[in-house]
């Protein structure tokens, strides 16, 4: 993460025309790629930024964002109060009952983006120990039992195991095999998942919120 | 002013000049209430929202000329009202209505502030009203209602082959109509009419000739019942005619009110969501229609049809689908595709004067 504190004027072309006059800033630069412009003030967001994917040219005088689809963001240096770079590493992830809530429901609607031959038999399917996120059905008729984290951990595989083990009891759905789902699994995760035969996934939620837009436009 | 008036007389013309007073809020206040002109000529009712603007001629029995500026409560008196002879009687910043035994007094806003509208004067040009009509049934559907696209929200109106070319797209359909024979422009003039004033143009178009005035930045329509004036759309439209595939190696030909039975049948289980898709799979036995909806269900059925062409699944926006074959003219609907990404075409199978360009919907 590099914090840049200083004296500037922005303006950015786009979508539509902004300009901020000269005035002392805060410019952060994130190890994402992305460029925002703070202000002292309005809260906690961007005064102006620019995300992913961009181009970011910095002359010393003059900081340049360029995306794709042409749109610029050109900051002009005038004084530079702070410049400093600091390592933030990787961040643990917020943990918030909801993104596994949302991360669930989308996959419920399309649970072939997990594999191509499962079928959903029911969300958040009642055991005595819990709801099991996804309770699925492969192309061969095997019970699949999903379980959704938004970040993939030993704790999670744990769980995913107790389910099974739970419902390996019912002949109804006895054997069943395991997948863990997460935006990120962890590599211990992955291991200890693997030597119990659990499958692990790794979906971008980004995708899966958004996918391809399904409705095509003429021009 | 004073008048009267009979109440269906009445109640029809406020019930056409309220469908265009303003509704949005921002708008001029004068603006979501009707203009009432008492004159020799009778009664002069507007309703405008300086976009559309509805003018509505009726004959009364006026004791006093005058202006006045009326709330459009006066729709839903009049309405209720006996049928029988209606009073409006203005002093001041109130109008008393009456009828039988009935009377109530409506606060006014001043005449003054209502915005100046521009006379509807001009000889024009006089088309078919049923025909006219009929085109813009079929056309109107596939402008946007995005006014974030205000260029998409108007009809493209064109000379075409020494007729008339009516086009609209929201960019997910366009849909061209040819009138033939119908010399409303002149020929290379291009015009983009909101299409919220054609709704008004078809509903209002009733039996005979409809006259077509257009002016430098709109255009009335004069019908037996109304005068409809509707703003012009400044831009460019865009080059619909290059979106049109020149050929299709896939025809499907199918009755077309069991396909529109049918499409209702299967969408119910789709209804309200987003991103619903109707798939059609054509092949040499016929059309089976399929939709799905997670957590709801899904529904089949099949048609008779006649295909020549390589087997093939496209996916469609219901809604969208449903609105083309509605608009074909014609027992029989020809479905034209490429491949289940590209532009299909619907048209009467007996017919060209109409086309409906539909984009496919993606589907996983």
């Amino acid at each position: 993460m590099r914090l840049l504190v200083a004296t500037c004027a922005v303006e950015y072309q786009g979508r539509l025309g902004a300009r901020l006059a000269p005035a002392t800033r805060l410019i952060l630069f994130k190890a994402d790629g992305s460029i925002a412009v703070h202000s002292d003030s309005k809260a906690y967001k961007p005064l102006n930024w620019m995300n992913p994917p961009c181009v970011i040219e910095d002359t010393g005088d003059e900081i340049v964002a360029r995306t794709p689809k042409g749109e610029t963001l050109r900051i002009e240096l005038h004084d530079v109060v702070l410049d400093t770079t600091v390592p933030l590493g990787d961040d643990p992830g917020l943990e918030k009952d909801g993104v596994e809530a949302e991360l669930q429901q989308l996959l419920a609607a399309r649970v072939q983006a997990l594999r191509e031959d499962l079928t959903l038999v029911r969300r958040e399917y009642p055991t005595d120990i819990g709801p099991v996120d996804l309770l699925c059905c492969d192309g061969e008729g095997r019970t699949v039992v999903v379980e959704v984290k938004r970040v993939g951990e030993i704790a999670g595989v744990e769980q995913l195991l107790r389910y099974q083990e739970r419902l390996d009891r019912d002949p109804r759905f006895a054997p069943t095999t395991g997948m863990l789902v997460a935006p990120v699994i962890k590599p211990q995760a992955r291991v200890f998942a693997q030597s119990r035969g659990v499958t692990c996934v790794e979906i971008d939620l980004d995708a899966l919120r958004g996918g391809p837009d399904p409705a095509l436009t003429l021009f | 002013m004073k008048f009267r008036c009979e109440r269906d007389t009445l109640a029809e013309a406020v019930a056409t000049a309220q469908r265009t007073v303003a509704s949005r809020s921002g708008a001029l206040p004068v603006l979501q209430d009707l203009r009432i002109t008492a004159g020799d000529q009778g009664l002069e009712l507007v309703g405008s929202d300086l976009e559309i603007t509805n003018r509505v001629h009726v004959p009364a029995q006026v004791e006093e000329p005058g202006v006045a500026v009326v709330p459009k409560l006066l729709g839903e008196i009049v309405r209720r009202l006996d049928p029988g002879p209606v009073t409006v009687s203005v002093a001041g910043d109130e109008a008393v209505v009456t009828a039988g035994r009935f009377t109530t007094s409506l606060r006014l806003k001043p005449a003054e502030d209502y915005p100046r509208l521009a006379p509807n004067e001009g000889q024009g040009v006089r088309v078919d009203a049923a025909a006219f009509a009929g085109a813009l049934r079929q056309v109107v559907r596939a402008a946007s209602k995005d006014d974030l696209r205000p260029i998409l929200t108007g009809v493209l109106l064109t000379s075409h082959a020494g007729g008339l070319r009516l086009v609209a797209t929201d960019s997910y359909r366009l849909a061209v109509r040819d009138l033939k024979g119908v010399s409303m422009l002149p020929e290379g003039q291009r015009v983009l009419v909101a299409a919220k004033g054609l709704t008004e143009v078809q509903r209002l178009a009733g039996d005979g000739e409809i006259e077509v005035v257009l002016r430098e930045r709109d255009v009335v329509f004069r019908t037996s019942r109304a005068e409809v004036t509707a703003r012009l759309i400044e831009g460019e439209f865009p080059n619909y005619e290059q979106l049109i595939p020149s050929g299709y190696p896939n025809r499907l030909v199918v009755a077309r009110d069991a396909l529109l039975e049918a499409l209702d049948r299967v969408q119910i289980v789709g209804q309200n969501r987003d991103n619903a898709a109707v798939r059609l799979a054509m092949s040499a036995t016929g059309l089976e229609l399929s939709m799905s909806a997670q957590d709801v269900g899904s529904a089949q059925e099949s048609l008779d049809a006649k295909y020549e062409g390589t087997e093939l699944t496209v996916a469609f926006n219901p809604v969208f689908l449903r609105d083309g074959v509605d608009a074909i003219e014609g027992p029989e609907v020809l479905l034209e595709t490429v491949d289940p990404l590209k532009p299909a075409t619907l048209r009467a199978a007996d017919g060209s004067d109409f086309l409906y360009l539909l984009m496919p919907v993606r589907t996983s």
